[in-house]
């Protein structure tokens, strides 16, 4: 077998497909669903539905669950065509990627027949019970308790930094439940409803977008073990298995791409005027682009085949979140040339005012550079012995 | 859906193993000493290997496997820095009665061939061919002024290949490079515990390793670029070139931070890899040339990828 990186035809197709559903159901002017137009989450929420109704919202799920067995190149066109496009699903997204199939492995047919068709008709949105004020790259010391109360547990505690907790119906919680030898011993997976009054969200306003960061306090929620996910105290393996999902994560490079081929469309025959270094500056970011995709590819070829580490997965993760910050610098350099009177200038310059304030984050969520870094070393010095 | 395939075929990853094994079997890190020592004997002390490996029979031209095979050559010679234009051996033109083809600046045309008397063809950026009629002072790593005869403009298509290979040759230059970082760290104390236990010097090699692992998967693309033989592969070769200079940069840098002032000395492998990597980093351009000439050579359209 000689190299391919030609997806083919089908992909070529289902990447039409996204795109037209885009463009039929998104507004041209949607910047993600957390702003404070409370119309943007109805259309996150509507265009997951319009997703389920063409099987294309959970593809990779198996057929049982309400999938279609979609191959992981499928999935990956479906990661960037939403990523490209300002994630249009919402926070729906990661009831997608991980919290279902988490659930397929983890869960009673019980925690199946409720959350999963609920995933995959685009009904529900989660959010993620992990980062506390004492514990964000450092997780396992997290302080949120579940103490045992006769035959459920009642959980106190505070959580911070949740995506999508005002909107969310669903927590996939943490809490410790016993003191253990190690810190990562004694953890359990909670899946609670974020609608009970022991759950209190405080949304935190922040430049990543109003609606974006909460903190989640917990007073003595009460728990049962119907709610459990796995097995008591054994919810750190739980956490591993929900990274190496995340592994992958958002398609960072294909809303990068976008919004640098649109540059020299929005400033039309002043592209030329632009300096030499700038136009320079931005095939760089183009070819680091390309250069972070294909990365990406490899670690979707090596997790499909079983053969990803850490290591590997951690100089992507690396790579995409240098492009996300580098590409926003040039894209705001750009911006800053651009005529109000330029076709598109309005949609151009919001586009990339929201990618260089998300951008800033890149480096610190879903696992921070320097945790991926600690990976990486990791990986590269145990190879050498 | 088409199944994608982002590693060299089985065949050309044993070739290349095949390679190293022979390289290090002649010497390994001496041949470039000897070469350095003797010029003249680069033919002598290479060709044979090369000959025995079966080099000469590979067509990357029109045959993808053999294009593999070539890059896996390429990447393998780098690991050893051995001293001969392999890749510029291998991109030889099949229309023209000559050994490699050199790619080469319109000023100051330059290549790494001091010492050999093997029939060379030049060709600049734009296609424009010529032969290599004579050489001027031999320079650091073999690196002389070319004298051209004009032969014809028909070169254009032989450049992404030209440009394509002596990038695989950097790439396996950048693996050994971080292989010996890697070790030395994890041998070399310092305040009672080994380099590697300080979290500053894993960082580091995180940035070398980031720069080699997305050069190598962007070095496949582009094979795979060339050997379909689309309208982008100059423009893909150009953007490898771009990135495996930079790349270049980072990693030698923190290889030779990491190495301290062993990694000068002549008894260090890394100051020899670094020194002859020297040519593959600046001809036929460097990197601000190279980026300024992709970026006129793509306009406003871009590379290809997901929206173009």
């Amino acid at each position: 077998m000689t190299l391919s990186f030609d997806m083919g035809a089908p992909a070529a197709q289902l990447r039409s497909r996204l795109r037209e559903l885009v463009h039929e159901h998104v507004p041209d002017d949607f910047l993600g669903a957390f702003t404070d137009d409370p119309a943007d989450l109805e259309v996150a929420q509507h265009f997951c539905r319009t997703l389920a109704e063409h099987e294309l919202l959970c593809p990779a799920w198996p057929k049982e669950y309400g999938g279609r067995g979609a191959s992981v190149w499928e999935q990956t066109v479906v990661r960037e065509e939403m990523w490209a496009h300002h994630e249009p699903r919402g926070a729906q997204y990661m009831g997608v990627n991980w919290v279902g199939p988490i659930i397929m492995r983890h869960g009673t047919q019980e925690q199946q027949r409720t959350h999963l068709p609920a995933i995959a008709r685009g009904d529900v949105i989660w959010c993620q019970g992990f980062s506390e004020p004492e514990a964000g790259s450092d997780l396992a010391s997290l302080r949120t308790t579940a103490r045992r109360d006769g035959d459920s547990w009642l959980v106190s505690g505070q959580k911070i930094w949740t995506s999508y907790a005002t909107m969310a119906q669903w927590c996939f919680l943490l809490a410790r439940t016993t003191k253990g030898e190690k810190k990562q011993q004694g953890l359990t997976i909670f899946l609670v409803p974020m609608d009970d009054p022991a759950i209190q969200v405080r949304p935190i306003r922040a430049m990543l977008g109003p609606h974006h960061l909460n903190e989640v306090f917990f007073d003595d929620l009460r728990v049962t073990e119907a709610d459990v996910l796995g097995t008591v105290d054994d919810g750190w393996s739980i956490v591993q298995e929900v990274t190496s999902f995340e592994r992958v994560g958002i398609a960072r490079y294909a809303r990068c791409e976008r919004l640098l081929v649109a540059a020299p469309t929005v400033l039309g025959d002043r592209w030329d005027d632009l300096s030499t270094e700038l136009r320079g500056r931005w095939v760089r970011m183009l070819t680091h682009c390309r250069r972070a995709r294909l990365m990406a590819y490899r670690i979707v070829e090596l997790q499909n085949t079983g053969r990803v580490r850490p290591g590997d997965a951690a100089a992507y993760r690396i790579a995409v979140t240098k492009l996300d910050q580098d590409s926003a610098e040039v894209l705001m350099d750009i911006a800053a040339e651009v005529s109000h009177d330029d076709p598109r200038a309005a949609w151009f310059l919001a586009e990339v005012d929201d990618h260089w304030k998300y951008s800033q984050a890149s480096t610190v969520s879903s696992g921070s550079i320097e945790m991926q870094r600690i990976l990486l070393s990791r990986s590269l010095l145990a190879a050498a012995k | 859906m088409t199944s994608m395939v982002l590693d060299l075929s089985e065949d050309a990853r044993e070739f290349g193993h095949q390679a190293l094994r022979a390289f290090e079997a002649a010497g390994g890190d001496q041949l470039v000493q000897q070469a350095e020592a003797k010029p003249d004997i680069r033919e002598s002390l290479i060709g044979p290997i090369l000959g025995g490996l079966g080099a000469w029979e590979l067509d990357p031209r029109t045959d993808v496997d053999g294009l593999e095979a070539a890059a896996a050559l390429c990447r393998s010679a780098g690991y050893w820095a051995v001293p001969y234009p392999v890749a510029e051996r291998l991109a030889a033109p099949t229309d023209l009665d000559v050994d490699g083809l050199l790619v080469v600046a319109e000023t100051r045309p330059s290549a790494a061939v001091a010492g050999l008397e093997s029939r060379w063809a030049a060709v600049t950026l734009d296609g424009v061919r010529s032969r290599v009629t004579g050489q001027g002072a031999n320079g650091p790593a073999f690196v002389t002024e070319l004298q051209l005869a004009a032969l014809d403009d028909q070169g254009a298509a032989d450049v992404a290949l030209a440009l394509t290979l002596p990038c695989w040759t950097l790439l396996g230059m950048l693996d050994r490079a971080i292989e010996l970082t890697v070790a030395h760290v994890s041998l070399r104390k310092q305040f009672g515990q080994t380099l590697s236990a300080f979290q500053s010097v894993q960082f580091q090699l995180t940035d070398a390793e980031v720069e080699r692992s997305g050069l190598d998967i962007l070095a496949k693309y582009t094979l795979w670029s060339v050997g379909t033989g689309g309208a982008e592969a100059l423009n893909d070769a150009l953007a490898l070139r771009m990135s495996a200079i930079e790349a270049a940069e980072v990693v030698f840098r923190v290889c030779h931070q990491l190495h301290g002032a062993v990694g000068f000395c002549d008894e260090t492998t890394l100051s020899w890899l670094s020194r002859y990597s020297q040519p593959l980093r600046r001809l036929p351009l460097g990197l601000s040339a190279t980026r300024d000439l992709l970026t006129r050579s793509v306009g406003g359209a871009g590379l290809k990828g997901l929206f173009t």
